[in-house]
């Protein structure tokens, strides 16, 4: 009995990571087609929802799933999982109170890592895999995108810079359409994924499944709809700092941008390198800023971005920490989980209810 | 010891691809553009030979930039 409500408890947490993680991550599909008119704020959401839903059906490889090559596998139980996922949503939604674009795969990541210690102790972390599967990639994906987005801007530039610009602005915000459709695509094959994945294996220790299964159509579709529903909920904070903070973008920057990002990904999904999507489009969007002149990028923007960068894996780790301790003050039974749940729901409810009363600071456009 | 936790063969292929993937799309949809407006333009003055050229490149550009989505969605079906 205990054990089906810890079940119940998780695939409700993994759905509400799934749902912020659609809402934090929107900004990466829609923030550049907004700040440059290419779609007006809630077609650009919906256009992104509808695709990230479609995403999630494209492809079920959840063999790489939560968390693999991080921790080892014996360290991970329901609850461990359960943290790592506290650990998720709250650094998502601190990083979305302030506007900053962050990974969510790596707030998943560390959140794991951070409980996966607290229970089973150093050796339960596996240091290789932090090195190279994430903190490398880390590094690799906002200054290979970067570079891209830089030269791609300079391409655009040479090509039509003496043509009239009404007509390359209306072809640059069509090929934004396209190129935002193909991110938020990738967005939901990559991201839908983890929740799947995150389903799946409590599924799996849980009995429900053998080792071998592969998602259930229930997850698959729950999966698909939690993160399209974050996606059309729209985190205009940070579409806000992406579109119009970092660079005040035209439509050629917004294209290079979203056209290098969304290259970067694909290759970096053929090759089986992955990167963050956040930190991609993050750096394409300074490339393309930086490529037109080096004093169009707010460095003081970009700065707080990669502080944020820098802070998600120790900050979500210390949290899903926190959060295992806390469990495991009520025992193993499903008491643990439910009262996190129960104090974690109390402070949502609080940040929400401040939030009202201040009147919302930041409206969609 | 990097050498020994990172995949370079993989990371090396990524950045590659990525180059070639991010400046190639963004030059051959540059083109289409260049190729629309300029032809757009040259059949307003009735030069129709140049015109034509224009609108050839174009749609070759189109075209590849088309190619190179499909091969994008394919990369994610098949992952």
């Amino acid at each position: 009995m205990d054990n089906d409500v810890i079940l119940v408890i998780v695939v409700g947490t993994a759905l509400v990571f799934d749902f912020t993680n659609g809402f934090h991550d929107t900004a990466n599909v829609v923030a550049t087609s907004i700040s440059t008119r290419a779609m007006p704020p809630r077609l650009a959401v919906a256009y992104a929802s509808v695709l990230n839903f479609a995403g999630a059906f494209l492809s079920i490889a959840v063999a790489a799933t939560i968390a693999q090559d991080v921790v080892a596998s014996d360290a991970i139980t329901p609850t461990v999982v359960f943290a790592g996922l506290i650990g998720a949503i709250s650094w998502n939604l601190i990083t979305w109170y302030y506007g900053l674009p962050s990974s969510s795969s790596h707030a998943l990541i560390g959140g794991v890592v951070g409980a996966a210690f607290v229970a089973a102790g150093a050796d339960a972390v596996l240091g290789d895999g932090v090195l190279g599967k994430v903190l490398v990639p880390a590094v690799v994906a906002p200054v290979l995108a970067f570079v891209v987005g830089g030269i791609a801007i300079v391409v655009c530039y040479r090509t039509v810079g003496r043509l009239r610009p009404g007509p390359v602005s209306r072809g640059y915000r069509l090929g934004q359409v396209v190129s935002g459709g193909l991110l938020a695509l990738a967005h939901g094959t990559n991201d839908a994924q983890k929740t799947m994945g995150v389903i799946t294996l409590a599924l799996i220790t849980n009995g429900n499944l053998s080792a071998d299964a592969d998602p259930p159509t229930w997850v698959i579709i729950t999966a698909a709809t939690a993160i399209a529903l974050g996606t059309y909920s729209g985190g205009w904070r940070i579409i806000r700092t992406m579109g119009t903070r970092i660079i005040k973008m035209d439509p050629a920057q917004g294209f290079s941008a979203q056209g290098a990002g969304a290259a970067v990904i694909l290759a970096s999904t053929h090759y089986g390198f992955p990167l963050s999507t956040t930190q991609v489009i993050s750096g394409g969007v300074m490339g393309a800023g930086a490529g037109k002149r080096l004093s169009a990028v707010r460095w003081g923007i970009a700065g707080n971005i990669v502080t944020a960068w820098l802070l998600t894996l120790p900050a979500a780790a210390a949290i899903g920490a926190l959060a295992y301790g806390v469990t495991r003050v009520f025992g193993t039974g499903s008491l643990g989980p439910a009262v996190v749940t129960a104090i974690g729901l109390a402070l949502v409810a609080a940040a929400f209810a401040r939030r009202i009363r201040q009147g919302a600071p930041v409206p969609a456009p | 010891m990097l050498a020994t936790v990172v995949d370079t063969g993989a990371l090396l292929k990524t950045v590659a691809a990525a180059f070639v993937a991010g400046v190639g799309v963004t030059l051959v949809f540059s083109l289409a553009i260049l190729g629309a407006a300029r032809f757009a333009d040259l059949s307003r003055d009735g030069r129709r030979f140049a015109a034509a050229s224009f609108g050839a490149l174009a749609i070759v550009a189109l075209a590849a930039a088309a190619a190179a989505v499909t091969i994008g969605i394919i990369v994610m079906t098949r992952k």
